[in-house]
């Protein structure tokens, strides 16, 4: 496997592979994912339930449970190195300080027994080996800085609202400022005023700071606002992706024009709405060849039969189906 | 086209060790028959106990409640009974919402056999007519809740709360728990029984997208009080309220050339216990000024566009 030059790329992901084992069944949840972030970019990882997009960043933490799953094939390299031939003490130096991630559910991603500040501040002793007392100023500016008043370092998370503990966590994330932000569905638990406060920060971040930022969503309004470049992800792999004019301006497989399909237009009049047809796929029982065959509309018998390659559409926008760019 | 049910200055407080929670305050609107009338606003605004409280799953503070012209806000026995045959929901989880000891089948056909107006035979037919009519298969039949997904469970839901052909229908965000490819189903779905049953539907969600796709008519709320009620385009095209605008801003657009500027909140909302009187909002709002710590009234600006802002007119 060829090392990537460190000036190319912060993060590559290559040809991850990932299954769970639960009750004798193999659950193939990532199947040859692959992307590569540069400093200072922002990747929209989109998917539904199920699609692995989670599974992905917890691979690239190296945070999955080992059983159930495993990591069968592919390599994470973070400035050149991969993640994966790493030990564990290198990991741990990694986790949270290089690479960091904001959990989906404020409300069970914070212990509810310390103060909220403590826990900022766990962070910053573990990673720069200092005293709670000299990590005590960090930590609250760090709460400032999420919008959060000093004051309230010492109270506990049952006595914030959902917004507030979402914006604990990303100023927990935040603490030794990561070269990688992995943020898992940020602001799905909030509500849309108060995910404009979280969107607008995460956007702070990116002219302030440089954090490249790998954003797990289903929501592909959050995606036009706050990344540069999208990857589709269904069934375990990468269907479409592209820079966000791409993806936008030109979805071509036939699950990303579904997703777009599927939601209300805020402006257009519309009686009905075209859902994608069926289901996801049972991971523990993929389709042949292409996963998304038995919803598509387009596909035909050569689709049932080998694993699809991609094929690059424009320079950079890369599709895996047999027919687009065929009859468009 | 009548009104099929009116809500009157209808209130809701609940008491708590720190006073009174005002979590629906003097809330006055109207639905007419086969429409759908869609509640927005954030965690805490008190839609859902809106909802519930017009259901009387929750007992009323205060206001009127009137169904098919009829004062229902203090039934109680055997009308109530009948009003709840009316007046039904689906909830937002269906994953807490199903008994998970009861199979797809005893679920839908709980409330046929409660309701004691039909035959033994009456029941099984209406409870396969209803798994056809909301898309479950048959084989589904004897399958507990556990083994299915989050779209089939939902449409157990859509047909319990069917069963006994109602005028009305709360949905309490029902499709926010569902994945989009998903959720544009049962949205589909819920509109074509709609049109099929003539049933009206009150609308709970905080999708700004999916409410405008549903609705006929939009009230906006925020902290227990109705700031703005319109025409669900009308509120899309000309929002009129400092509240209603900052909501809107704030929904993320797919539109990548078009950036719209976004208006954001100061701050959280605040506590719904014992508030001090006047709009709820002028904490946060960047137009508040004294007036607007006094009571406000909606006022109609355009037609069927109610807004509660006595600075309106100033601001425009």
């Amino acid at each position: 496997m060829n090392e990537i030059k460190k000036e190319e790329y912060l993060l590559s992901v290559k040809d991850l592979e990932v299954q769970y084992t639960a009750g004798g069944e193999v659950i193939r949840a990532v199947n040859g994912i692959s992307f590569d972030i540069r400093k200072g970019e922002t990747l929209g990882l989109v998917g539904e339930t199920g699609a692995g997009k989670t599974t992905v960043a917890k691979s690239i933490l190296r945070i999955l449970p080992d059983p159930p799953a495993k990591v069968v094939g592919g390599a994470v390299y973070l400035e050149g190195k991969n993640i994966f031939k790493m030990s564990e003490k290198e990991v741990r130096k990694i986790r949270g300080k290089k690479i960091s991630m904001v959990f989906q559910d404020p409300m069970t991603a914070l212990n509810p027994v310390y103060t909220i500040g403590d826990q900022i501040a766990e962070v910053i002793r573990v990673h720069e080996n200092i005293k709670k007392k000299e990590a005590y100023p960090k930590a609250a500016a760090l709460l400032e800085m999420v919008g959060i008043p000093a004051e309230r370092y010492s109270e506990y998370p049952h006595q914030f609202s959902g917004g507030m503990k979402q914006r604990v966590v990303i100023a927990m994330a935040l603490a030794c400022n990561p070269e990688v932000l992995l943020a898992d569905e940020p602001t799905t638990a909030l509500d849309v005023t108060i995910q404009a406060q979280v969107l607008d920060m995460i956007g702070k971040l990116k002219t302030e700071f440089h954090t490249s930022m790998i954003m797990i969503t289903h929501d592909l309004g959050i995606v036009a606002e706050v990344c540069d470049k999208v990857a589709i992800v269904y069934a375990g792999e990468v269907v479409e992706s592209g820079t966000i004019e791409d993806i936008y301006d030109h979805p071509s497989h036939p699950y990303t024009l579904g997703l777009f399909s599927s939601v209300p237009s805020l402006t257009t009049e519309e009686t009905r709405l075209r859902p994608i047809p069926g289901m996801p796929p049972n991971p523990a029982d993929l389709p042949s060849g292409c996963c998304f065959h038995p919803r598509c509309e387009r596909a035909c018998e050569e689709c049932k039969e080998n694993r699809i390659p991609l094929t690059e559409l424009t320079p950079g926008h890369y599709v895996r189906c047999l027919k687009t760019g065929k009859e468009v | 086209m009548e009104n099929i049910l009116e809500v009157q200055h209808l209130k809701k407080y609940f008491d708590t060790s720190r006073g009174k929670l005002h979590a629906v305050d003097d809330v006055t609107f109207s639905v007419k028959r086969g429409q759908t009338i869609g509640v927005v606003g954030e965690s805490g605004c008190g839609k859902s106990t809106l909802g519930r409280t017009i259901i009387h799953l929750l007992e009323s503070t205060g206001g009127k409640i009137l169904f098919n012209g009829e004062d229902i806000t203090k039934v109680d026995g055997a009308k109530l009974r009948e009003v709840r045959e009316n007046m039904q929901i689906i909830f937002q989880d269906p994953y807490s919402s199903l008994n998970p000891r009861f199979t797809v089948h005893d679920t839908i056909r709980e409330p046929l056999a409660l309701s004691g107006r039909f035959t033994k035979e009456e029941i099984e037919e209406q409870t396969a007519l209803l798994m056809e009519k909301v898309g479950l298969a048959s084989r589904l039949n004897i399958s507990y809740p556990h083994e299915l997904d989050g779209g089939r469970r939902q449409r157990i839901g859509v047909a319990r709360a069917l069963a006994l052909n109602p005028q009305f229908v709360v949905c309490d965000e029902p499709v926010s728990a569902l994945d989009v490819s998903i959720q544009a189903q049962i949205l589909n779905l819920m509109r074509d029984l709609q049109e099929a049953q003539q049933l009206t539907y009150m609308f709970i969600t905080h999708d700004l997208s999916v409410v405008r796709f549903i609705s006929d008519t939009i009230c906006v709320m925020y902290l227990g009080q109705l700031v703005e009620t319109s025409p669900a385009k009308e509120l899309f095209r000309n929002p009129l309220h400092p509240y209603t605008k900052a909501l809107l801003s704030a929904i993320p657009s797919t539109d990548i050339h078009n950036r719209k500027q976004r208006i954001i909140l100061k701050g959280e909302i605040a506590s719904p216990i014992n508030p001090k009187p006047g709009c709820r909002f002028a904490a946060r709002c960047s137009y508040a000024c004294e007036k607007c710590f006094e009571p406000q009234k909606l006022e109609e600006m355009s037609a069927e566009h109610f807004v509660s802002c006595c600075r309106i007119r100033e601001i425009g």
